[in-house]
C-alpha cells in the first residue's frame, strides 16, 4: 500500500498513526509541550512539502521519526543558552515549594527527574537508542532504520545504555541514603 | 556457563532469535543467579519507563494541529504558501554545491551567511551554507540576531508577509551563462 505525502487521505492516516509517537520522541529531546508541538507540526509540513511516496506506512513512519528527531536536536543545539538558563531558574529553590504535596507524588517526581538526568547524561549515540526503545515501543529493526544503524548495533547500544543507567542510578541511590 | 548480559537484555526485549531464545529460557529455569539478573534488568526498565509522557497529555492539541495542517496543505482556494517552497523555486538548481555567501534583502535589513550545513535542510535545492553565526542585522543593531537561525528569520519574515529575495554573491546562475 503506497503512501503519498500530498494525498489528503494518506496524510490524515499518517498523521493519526504517528502524531503521538512523534510527540513522545520529541518531548524526550526538548521537554516542552509547546515546542514539541511546533516541531511535530513542522515535521508534517516537511512531509507534505517533500511530496514523495513511501512504499509502506512503516517507511513513512521512519522518515517522520528521523526528521522530527533531527529538528528537535537542532532546536536544542541552537537554544542551548536559553535552555540552560531555564534549567538554572528551575533548579533554584522555590519559596513556594508545596509542603503539602503527598510524599508519594514527590517521590515519583524525584524518580522521574533522576531517570531523566541519568538518560541525559548518556552520550548521544546511546541516548537516542535507549529513548526510542523505552519510550516509543519500537523494535530493534525499526530503531536501526530510523538511526541508520544495524539491528546488532541497536542491540549492543541498548545494553550499553542500560548498563550505564544502572551505574548512574545506583550511584545516586547511594548518595541519597 | 551463564548468560551474557547483552543477550539477556535482548531476551527481555523479546528480540532474541532462535536457537538462543530457547537456550536462554531453559537456562533461566534452573539458574537463580540469571533469574535475579533478569529481575534487576526489568526493575531498571520500569524505573526508566517512569519518564514516559502520558498519551492524553501528548495529544492535547492533536486535532487543532491537524486542522491547521489540513487547511495549509489541502485547504480550498488556498495557494500553498510554504516559504521553503517559494525560495526553493526562485533559486536555480544549477548552483547546487556552490560555496557562496547568501544575502537576503528585506526592507533595510541585510542578512548574510556562509559556510554551515543547516542551509541544506532549509533550502535543499542548493548547498550554500549559512548558520546563525553568519546571520547579522547590519542596518541597525537593535537586537542581536545571533540567537536566530536563517530559517527562523525567514519564517518570521514570511509570517509577516514580506517578500523575501535571496541573492548569491559572486555567483552567476549557470543557466544565464547558457550552460
Ligand atoms: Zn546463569
Amino acid at each position: 500500500m503506497e503512501i503519498k505525502s500530498t494525498n489528503r487521505e494518506d496524510f490524515r492516516k499518517v498523521y493519526d498513526a504517528n502524531y503521538t509517537l512523534l510527540m513522545q520522541v520529541v518531548m524526550h529531546i526538548v521537554y516542552n509541550q509547546e515546542i514539541a508541538e511546533d516541531l511535530v507540526q513542522e515535521t508534517f509540513e516537511r512531509f507534505y512539502v517533500k511530496n514523495i511516496s513511501f512504499p509502506t506506512m512503516d517507511d513513512a513512519k521512519y522518515w517522520l521519526l528521523r526528521v522530527s528527531k533531527n529538528l528537535a536536536l537542532n532546536h536544542v543545539r541552537r537554544n542551548k543558552r536559553e535552555i540552560q538558563l531555564v534549567d538554572k531558574v528551575k533548579k533554584m529553590p522555590s519559596e513556594t515549594a508545596n509542603y503539602f504535596d503527598s510524599s508519594k507524588a514527590v517521590m515519583e517526581e524525584e524518580d522521574r527527574k533522576a531517570v531523566r538526568d541519568a538518560v541525559n547524561a548518556l552520550p548521544e549515540n546511546l541516548r537516542s537508542v535507549i529513548q526510542l526503545k523505552e519510550y516509543s515501543g519500537l523494535d530493534y529493526k525499526a530503531i536501526g532504520k530510523i538511526l541508520g544503524i544495524s539491528e546488532t548495533n541497536v542491540k549492543v547500544r541498548v545494553h550499553r545504555a542500560r548498563k550505564k543507567l544502572e551505574e548512574i542510578l545506583s550511584a545516586e541511590d547511594k548518595d541519597v541514603y | 556457563m551463564c548468560i551474557d548480559l547483552q543477550m539477556l537484555s535482548a531476551y527481555m526485549d523479546g528480540e532474541l532469535k532462535e536457537p538462543y531464545k530457547t537456550q536462554v529460557k531453559e537456562h533461566l529455569e534452573h539458574c537463580a543467579a540469571c533469574r535475579n539478573l533478569l529481575e534487576d534488568m526489568k526493575k531498571l526498565d520500569e524505573k526508566i519507563q517512569k519518564d514516559v509522557f502520558l498519551e492524553e497529555e501528548l495529544n492535547r492539541n492533536k486535532d487543532a494541529i491537524y486542522k491547521k495542517l489540513d487547511a495549509k496543505c489541502f485547504g480550498e482556494g488556498r495557494q500553498v504558501s510554504f516559504f521553503r517552497r517559494k525560495i526553493q523555486m526562485s533559486i536555480p538548481t544549477a548552483i547546487t554545491a556552490a560555496a557562496a555567501a547568501v544575502f537576503i534583502f528585506v526592507g533595510g535589513f541585510v542578512f548574510f551567511g556562509s559556510n554551515a550545513k543547516e542551509t541544506n535542510d532549509i533550502l535543499p535545492s542548493f548547498s550554500v551554507n549559512a548558520d546563525s553565526e553568519n546571520v547579522r542585522l547590519v542596518s541597525s543593531g537593535k537586537n542581536s540576531l545571533d540567537d536566530y537561525t536563517l530559517e527562523e528569520i525567514l519564517q518570521y519574515l514570511d509570517g509577516k508577509g514580506y517578500q523575501v529575495d535571496i541573492s548569491i554573491k559572486g555567483l552567476q546562475p549557470l543557466e544565464e551563462k547558457g550552460e
